[in-house]
């Protein structure tokens, strides 16, 4: 039985979140990625890669195409293992410790592959029963998710039925039902209409601000991460070359009263876009 | 119609299934190029050429009875030619997953409806060309030697529009498929249940339809009507090699082209099918409310815990509901019930022993699929075994009884088929289904071995959930296992007395020893397997 399902903000309307037992005794960081290594043969995927995200911190790990974002979130989630370092959720190894580990989190992959011969209710309990959400509260949980997100109805037709944006908020609730510690979110937005990608924002929020769950979260939209994150993460050919908060990457990019983009481009080395848009332009 | 584009689009169209996505794949490595579909139906016909030109010389040459072995066999190759198509195009083209279907290029390209279809048609007609190539090759290579060369040509080119005719029949029976379900959502049970069923009636008929024993009866049966069957414009092919070998040009020729109208008549109805049915939606499938929180009480009787029922519930859903997953289930019904029509109809069917150990077989051939395509059948939905907190031994006990429980129906369902149709008593019915479900817990386990190491999981038009090579070395192990265990039994079950003791102790020693193996090796391979995803 999950207590306190509480009732959030104006967009979020009646989506259930709500306080885990343990959470006011938390104390460190709820993710720990230290000094973590990738290859793919002989492609070196992340290099050195080292930061974490607190209790109730939004985290953006912002990157171009390539970066190493996507290989991270496999490696955080338990996807991938990690050529050297270490990967802790909430003090315990992904490594050695997954199943425990992986309990905490929540994960929603850049194209979310589903099982598309299920039904979104019939997928949303399988996820049910592989995390071990109490089966006497599942239902009404599920059913508020599927009303918020405005999927009541189309809940026991195939997944194979829905549009990608269907299908991304379906993602989303599986990501969401068993009140993870963690949020590992890659590009979540993606294909989301503008009201579901607000009420997805102000609910990220509200589970940071009021429960404490921490957000990893990847996007290539940098006024949504301007907007949410208390830090971003920068990451550039498997290599993190800034973090820190907005201001604090401002003052790194010497870039004063600059927005994100600019940061970003800046930090990343592709700022100079003058040849390609003349370029594009003939 | 422009045929530069329909040229392009069929490369397209059989290059999308020889290159999947994924890392694994080399666009320039010869075996991904569609030309490997030519060179190998090139290679495997000068091969038989060559084989048959050298055995007839060895053997005495245009003396014999040769020529009248060619002159019958020439006029079956154009039937040939549209029976491998059928076949093959049932079993993997109609299975295709809705979400190729309906991403197909021609939903969002430039293209006319005539130009897909006829593009698409050349693609299954050129994928499915190796078998007609090994027999035309074997064939030709008497024919040339007794003189027959011109008309083993002529059949060769009818048997390619043969191939070509069975691709645009494919394409309509696709088309018709695909159409969306009108105004309301379909009921779900009842249209997966009318799907398996029509599948089922649709191998069976056409494999009954061109199997060689069958088709041999059946067109000595047509002859007696005579000229009528000269008016079905599916024979003409045939008959204009027949009336070309009798020495009449002129007929041929009338005949063959009666043919390339007869093809074009098919390419245009399925066109018009095509415009008429295709939808671009996947079809919607509606199901009854759901009734959450019920972990699947009838799996808790097999000590399963739930994370571990919720995946074998979900892998028997998908059985039922995936339409690549479903010859996977049917095919060793098909199986059964072809070896039995046969029998009825042609007269040829084996008996006794050698009946109930292909029945046995044929039950321990589901378990053997289901367990090799446990894991490909994931694709790229595997992810959720990984990121979810359940352990590499959870998903092996779920894998594996979700293969055992449709595996033990299918040898009840063997035993009975036996004990029924076949009048074998009760007792060596039972004594099959036992056999057989002993032989299926083995082979399941070797089969989920191969699944671990050998799984394909990149999505792809026509499923293939495991790399070609390894599955038919999982096939030959999986029967040669199944067998180790099926004929003693069998031979026990038959003889009886000092016999069946001696069977009885063989099959359980084997199911032991090889259930064991087939344990350790497959729990291995789950182990080094669930370290890290594989794409």
């Amino acid at each position: 039985m999950w207590p306190g399902d509480s009732v959030l903000g104006r967009n979020v309307g009646k989506l259930p979140t709500g306080p885990t037992p343990g959470m006011a005794s938390e104390g460190g960081a709820v993710l720990s990625v230290d000094q973590v290594s990738k290859s793919y043969g002989t492609t070196r995927a992340l290099s050195d890669v080292r930061f974490s995200v607190g209790p109730g911190e939004i985290v953006g790990l912002l990157g171009p195409n390539g970066a190493g974002k996507s290989t991270a979130m496999k490696l955080i989630v338990g996807l991938l293992r990690p050529d050297a370092g270490e990967i802790r959720l909430r003090g315990r190894n992904v490594v050695t410790d997954g199943v425990e580990a992986k309990r905490t989190v929540g994960y929603v992959p850049e194209s979310p592959a589903l099982y598309e011969f299920l039904t979104a209710a019939e997928y949303l309990d399988f996820i049910s029963d592989l995390y071990g959400v109490d089966p006497a509260t599942r239902g009404s949980r599920i059913s508020e998710f599927l009303r918020g997100l405005e999927l009541s109805g189309h809940e026991d037709s195939l997944i194979s039925a829905y549009s990608q944006g269907m299908k991304q908020k379906v993602a989303l609730i599986a990501a969401l039902l068993h009140h993870p510690r963690l949020l590992v979110l890659d590009e979540p937005l993606n294909a989301l209409d503008p009201r579901a990608a607000r009420v997805v924002k102000d609910l990220l929020r509200d589970l940071a601000s009021r429960d404490g769950v921490g957000v990893l979260f990847s996007t290539h939209v940098l006024e949504i991460a301007e907007a949410i994150c208390d830090r971003v993460v920068i990451l550039s050919h498997g290599r993190i070359v800034a973090q820190g908060t907005i201001a604090e990457l401002r003052r790194q990019a010497g870039l004063a009263g600059s927005g994100l983009e600019a940061i970003f481009l800046a930090l990343t080395g592709t700022g100079d876009l003058t040849d390609v848009v003349g370029a594009l332009r003939r | 119609m422009n045929l530069h584009r329909v040229r392009r689009l069929a490369w397209v169209l059989v290059a999308s299934q020889i290159r999947a996505s994924g890392r694994g794949a080399h666009p320039k490595k010869a075996t991904n190029q569609p030309a490997v579909y030519g060179w190998a139906a090139l290679v495997l016909a000068g091969v038989a050429f060559a084989v048959a030109a050298v055995s007839v010389r060895g053997t005495g040459g245009s003396g014999s009875v040769l020529p009248s072995v060619v002159k019958a066999a020439l006029p079956f190759l154009p039937l040939v030619g549209v029976g491998t198509v059928l076949v093959a195009g049932l079993m993997f083209e109609l299975t295709t997953t809705a979400k190729f279907a309906s991403s197909d290029a021609a939903n969002w390209l430039p293209l006319r409806p005539q130009e897909y279809v006829l593009a698409s048609a050349i693609a299954v007609a050129y994928t499915y060309s190796a078998p007609l190539a090994l027999v035309l090759g074997a064939i030709a290579g008497v024919a040339v030697d007794v003189g027959l060369g011109g008309a083993a040509a002529v059949a060769a080119a009818l048997s390619v529009l043969g191939l070509l005719q069975g691709a645009l029949w494919v394409e309509m029976v696709r088309a018709v498929g695909q159409r969306a379900g009108g105004g309301s959502a379909r009921r779900g049970r009842i249209s997966v249940l009318l799907r398996a069923l029509a599948f089922v009636v649709l191998v069976v008929v056409l494999e009954l339809a061109f199997n060689p024993v069958v088709l041999l009866d059946s067109l000595s049966a047509l002859q007696a009507f005579g000229h009528l069957t000269e008016l079905l414009p599916p024979f003409w092919g045939s008959y204009a090699v027949l009336v070309l070998l009798q020495g009449n040009a002129v007929a041929a020729g009338l005949f063959a082209a009666g043919t390339i109208g007869f093809s074009l008549l098919l390419l245009y109805s399925a066109n018009l099918l095509r415009q008429h049915f295709w939808s671009v939606a996947a079809p919607e499938y509606h199901f009854g409310p759901y009734r959450y929180g019920d972990p699947h009480p009838a799996l808790r009787a097999l000590g399963l815990s739930i994370p571990e029922r919720a995946l074998v519930a979900k892998d028997l859903h998908g059985f039922g509901r995936r339409r690549e997953m479903m010859p996977m289930l049917l095919l060793p019904v098909v199986l059964l019930i072809v070896i039995f029509l046969e029998g009825s109809i042609g007269g040829g069917g084996i008996e006794g022993v050698g009946l109930m150990i292909y029945a046995g077989w044929a039950a321990t051939f589901a378990g053997l699929l289901i367990a090799t395509t446990s894991l490909g059948q994931e694709r790229r939905s595997l992810w959720h075994l990984y990121a979810a907190p359940i352990s590499a031994r959870e998903i092996f006990r779920a894998k594996i009884v979700a293969a055992l429980i449709p595996a033990g129906s299918v040898s009840a369902a063997v035993a009975l088929f036996v004990g029924f149709l076949f009048r074998a008593g009760a007792l060596d019915a039972l004594g099959l289904g036992l056999a057989a479900a002993a032989a299926s817990f083995a082979v399941s386990a070797w089969g989920l071995g191969f699944a671990a190491r050998y799984s394909d999981y990149q999505e792809r038009p026509r499923p293939q959930p495991m790399r070609p090579g390894a599955m038919l070395v999982a096939v030959v192990v999986g029967s040669a296992v199944a067998l180790s265990i099926l004929v003693p039994a069998t031979l026990g079950l038959v003889d009886g007395g000092a016999v069946a003791a001696i069977g009885l102790v063989a099959a359980i020693a084997f199911t032991v020893a090889f259930g064991a193996t087939g344990w350790l090796w497959a729990r291995a391979g789950f182990v080094r397997l669930m370290r890290e995803i594989p794409f």
